[in-house]
């Protein structure tokens, strides 16, 4: 398993677009969080820190061979708030991971805990060898 | 590249701190949250009109290891950042999330109703809540004399 990261931990892309013309695009940030990849009896496990994203607002897909993790983080903050005193930004997560073919794709679970994803990525069976039986002219 | 910039003497330290912090990002030491030499936990405050707002990102983090206690205007934090179950080092194929113990203070700031502080911990997300006192009327001061 490989992990599929930008060269910079945070960068500045357009919100996703909605099908709604009314709503503006607004930029927002979009942040690599933090990921420990470990081995289970049963196969892999991956943790990603995904502070503020609530199971709602959570997408996690497979395509192809490619496992993508985004999370949205919704605002906590009243309407009228102003900042005093900023150390850190608010965004979104994102991050996409190449999964090997030592993993099995149908048994993959996911909870979401204390603001913590856990994936769960099963080893898959792998198959009996197989005679293959050689004949004589 | 120039040799000679006007206006600017020449200084190699800051040069070199600029080259650090270009190998730094190409190697992407730094993940959100957590920044080398900076406090931790990341503290962001905003105000409203009824109220100010502490917030700070503690994944990983129980409701029952994180204390609050505030004393003297010092509102101190401290919290363990771990979970449920260890996991032996040499499994790790990868490890970039934090761990372990930590402590902030941080100074509240004044006319705010301490009795009423509110603390919200969800998703992984503190968020306090310090309520404004309430503005006193202006009072007049007598002034006697003789």
């Amino acid at each position: 398993m490989s992990t599929d990261q930008p060269d910079r931990s945070q960068h500045l892309v357009m919100a996703h677009q909605t099908d709604d013309s009314t709503a503006s695009s607004t930029e927002r940030y979009v942040f690599t969080p933090p990921i420990d990849i470990f081995e289970t009896d049963d196969g892999l496990m991956l943790r990603a820190d995904l502070p503020g994203v609530s199971l709602e607002s959570l997408e996690l897909q497979i395509q192809d061979n490619r496992l993508t993790l985004f999370g949205r983080v919704e605002t906590v903050l009243p309407e009228d708030a102003v900042p005093l005193h900023r150390e850190f930004e608010v965004g979104d997560f994102l991050r996409s991971f190449i999964l090997s073919d030592e993993v099995d794709y149908d048994r993959i679970t996911a909870r979401l805990s204390r603001g913590v994803l856990e994936v769960e990525l099963p080893r898959a069976e792998q198959p009996e060898p197989r005679r293959i039986q050689v004949n004589a002219d | 590249m120039a040799v000679f910039r006007l206006g600017q003497s020449w200084d190699p330290l800051r040069d070199l701190e600029r080259e650090v912090d270009r190998l730094l990002q190409s190697v992407n030491l730094t993940f959100h949250g957590v920044r080398p030499g900076h406090k931790y936990p990341a503290v962001n405050v905003h105000e409203s009109a009824s109220e100010y707002i502490l917030t700070a990102e503690l994944p990983a983090t129980a409701p029952e290891e994180l204390e609050l206690t505030i004393a003297n205007g010092v509102l101190t934090m401290t919290g363990n950042r771990r979970d449920e179950v260890e996991i032996p080092e040499e499994r790790f194929r990868r490890q970039e999330r934090p761990r372990g113990t930590w402590k902030r203070s941080l100074p509240l700031p004044e006319r705010i109703q301490e009795d009423q502080l509110s603390a919200d911990f969800h998703n992984g997300m503190l968020v306090i809540r310090l309520p404004k006192a309430p503005q006193e009327e202006p009072r007049q001061i007598p002034i006697t004399s003789d």
